[in-house]
């Protein structure tokens, strides 16, 4: 049984130095809508990946929309891809699992499983909807989160107590970039619920009805490449999602030069301050906020202050070293705790076996 | 050396006598001299009338640089214009008019179009339309802009045009080249001789575009004024007359002279 025991730890530390231990990334399937939070684990594998790490995305079904269709082809090339759901999970114990905190559920199915388990936190608001009462992650054998902000990291270890939580802060990719051509009279609109940005517009036309040349485009079903080059052509983006805790969508707006109206979520961004964007209190005052942000603009009359904050803001996000030298300098450091922890059950065992 | 824009403003003036006329001219002076961005010169074409010339001499234009052009001949808004675009030395040439006014931040913003848009031969501005008690009526050229009138949001085609009438040529920033190629106003056209000079210069693929900024403050149905006068004055127009200068201005689009258009009108 030791020698057993013996031989598999040696395997695990051996797994670890030579990285192959498996990471592996939990997604939901988007069918083929962008969403910020997906590409965010995206970037986080395939970082990991082009490091040496053995980095593979796990996803519910067998029939997976993937990401080519709005991220990148290279991401379903270049990243291996397995379903939970009709195959037996390869898991031994220096592998790692990486949860979002939306599959509680699937937490609570693989708590005996014996590898390294880490949550994936990037919407406080989210945290409990799929726990039970009184259940913690660290019931559940998670004892390390990766969150986006400090701000989500302390929430996060205020109610997580045993969790020890680390940060990597995401990157707006390369690809959002400031037009060339002066901005078209089109309003960028996200909202968490579609029934919300269709209430807006129609909302709009009806009052304001001197602005009806003004055209909205949900952003919606669009690949990134297309959803940046459109947003980069609008003059304003409205943003209205309260249950944000990071606020990728204004970054992104931001980063090509576009001023945001956005309601303020509940939990404020680090990043958001008076200076970077329109940040509305009260949901009902968007539209109005909006349209006096409109009528400004008509008349160049929008302050330079604005957009020297929007762009302070959002280059402090366009640092895609940073971001990938913070994940693999985190991945290194899971390494070397874990190879620590390996390498003192081994000692353990060679004492209790020179003992004997 | 400051940077201006190479313009020339071309400004018609019939009669002093209008109501208000002094006040009116005084802000439509002052949106030039209050622009962001400078401009080559304006040139005032004006009828003989005494009052007229007498308040033209005596205003302070003070740093604008202003030609003053007596048309000798029984004034006609299309033909002062036209004169007016002859004597123009700038590559570009706008149409004002007395009781309008420019917004600050126009010219400037017709500067910024040109440079990023070599290829239009000329830009429309947002255009407010307000009463004579300076009441906002609504906008002009804002259609351009409209998803379900155009294919290429901010551009005026000729397809447009056929649906839809009301573009403001007053405040536009056109080409001087382009008048010259296809032509200005037809003097005999009544009513649409705006619309035939859009529908004219798209139908010829002149590229039209609309800056989405509020460029030009136009006085709708000033008592006295050309359209006011078509409507309740000296020169009112029945529905079927209305009708006529429609339909002659999508027929004689495509002749570049004037062919000396005259509405007979017939019994029912």
């Amino acid at each position: 049984m030791s020698t057993e025991n013996y031989e598999k730890l040696e395997k695990s530390i051996n797994n670890m130095k030579e990285k192959l231990s498996r990471i592996y990334f939990m997604v939901q399937d988007t069918k083929g809508n962008a969403k910020a939070s997906v590409r965010y684990i995206y970037q986080m594998a395939i970082t990991l990946k082009r490091a040496g790490y053995n980095a593979i995305i796990l996803h519910e079904k067998p029939e997976y929309t993937g990401v080519s269709s709005w991220l990148d082809e290279s991401y379903m090339i270049e990243l291996e891809h397995r379903p939970i759901e009709g195959t037996s999970l390869e898991i031994s114990p220096d592998d790692l699992i990486i949860i979002p905190e939306i599959y509680g559920f699937i937490m609570d199915q693989i708590t005996k499983l014996p590898c390294g388990k880490i949550v994936l936190s990037q919407a406080f608001d989210h945290i409990f909807e799929t726990l039970q009462p009184g259940q913690s992650w660290s019931q559940l054998g998670f004892y390390k989160c990766i969150t986006t902000s400090n701000k989500q990291k302390e929430l996060i270890e205020s109610v997580m107590r045993s969790v020890s939580v680390d940060v990597i802060e995401p990157a707006i990719s390369e690809g959002f970039q400031k037009n060339e051509f002066p901005p078209k009279t089109i309003i960028n609109i996200h909202t968490r619920d579609q029934r919300e940005t269709a209430n807006f517009i129609k909302t709009f036309y009806v009052k304001y009805p001197q602005y009806r040349w003004v055209t909205f485009r949900d952003m919606r079903g669009l690949s990134e490449k297309e959803f940046a080059n459109a947003l980069s052509e609008c003059f304003c983006s409205v943003w209205m999602d309260p249950t944000s805790s990071f606020g990728t969508f204004p970054l992104e707006s931001m980063k090509c030069g576009v001023p945001v109206i956005g309601l303020a979520p509940s939990m404020t961004s680090e990043w958001m301050n008076e200076d970077n964007g329109i940040w509305v209190g009260n949901r009902n005052q968007v539209l109005d906020v909006m349209v006096e942000f409109l009528h400004n603009w008509l008349e160049d009359n929008i302050a330079d202050k604005l957009y020297e904050g929007m762009e302070k803001t959002s280059s402090q996000f366009s640092n895609m070293e940073n971001f990938t030298k913070t994940i693999k300098s985190l991945f290194e450091r899971y390494t070397i705790t874990r190879l620590g922890n390996f390498q003192e059950q081994l000692n353990k065992l060679q004492e209790t076996e020179t003992t004997k | 050396m400051e940077q201006t824009l190479d313009l020339s403003v071309i400004l018609p003036i019939k009669s002093a006598v209008a109501k208000d006329f002094a006040d009116y001219f005084d802000k439509a002076i002052k949106s030039l001299k209050n622009q962001q961005l400078g401009f080559k010169e304006l040139i005032i074409v004006h009828s003989s009338e005494e009052n007229l010339v007498n308040h033209l001499k005596s205003y302070d234009f003070e740093n604008l640089k202003v030609i003053l052009v007596q048309y000798k001949e029984t004034p006609n808004y299309s033909e002062q214009i036209n004169s007016g675009v002859k004597k123009a030395k700038g590559k570009y040439v706008s149409f004002f008019e007395f009781d309008d006014e420019y917004a600050t931040i126009w010219f400037k913003n017709a500067q910024k179009y040109i440079d990023v848009y070599p290829q239009v031969d000329a830009f429309l501005p947002l255009v407010i339309d307000v009463d004579e008690k300076n009441a906002f009526n609504g906008f002009t050229n804002e259609a351009t802009f409209a998803a379900n009138m155009t294919s290429e949001i901010g551009v005026l085609t000729n397809e447009t045009l056929l649906s839809y009438q009301n573009f403001q040529t007053s405040g536009m920033v056109v080409k001087k080249q382009i008048i010259e190629d296809f032509g200005g106003f037809k003097k005999s056209i009544k009513l649409t001789f705006g619309y035939e000079l859009f529908l004219r210069l798209t139908y010829n693929n002149v590229r039209i575009m609309t800056i989405p900024k509020i460029g030009y403050k136009h006085m709708n149905m000033r008592d006295g004024g050309i359209f006011w006068n078509y409507k309740n004055g000296s020169e009112v127009m029945t529905e079927n007359e209305v009708k006529f200068w429609i339909e002659s201005a999508k027929k004689e689009c495509y002749f570049t002279q004037d062919r000396g258009i005259k509405y007979v009108a017939t019994e029912n």
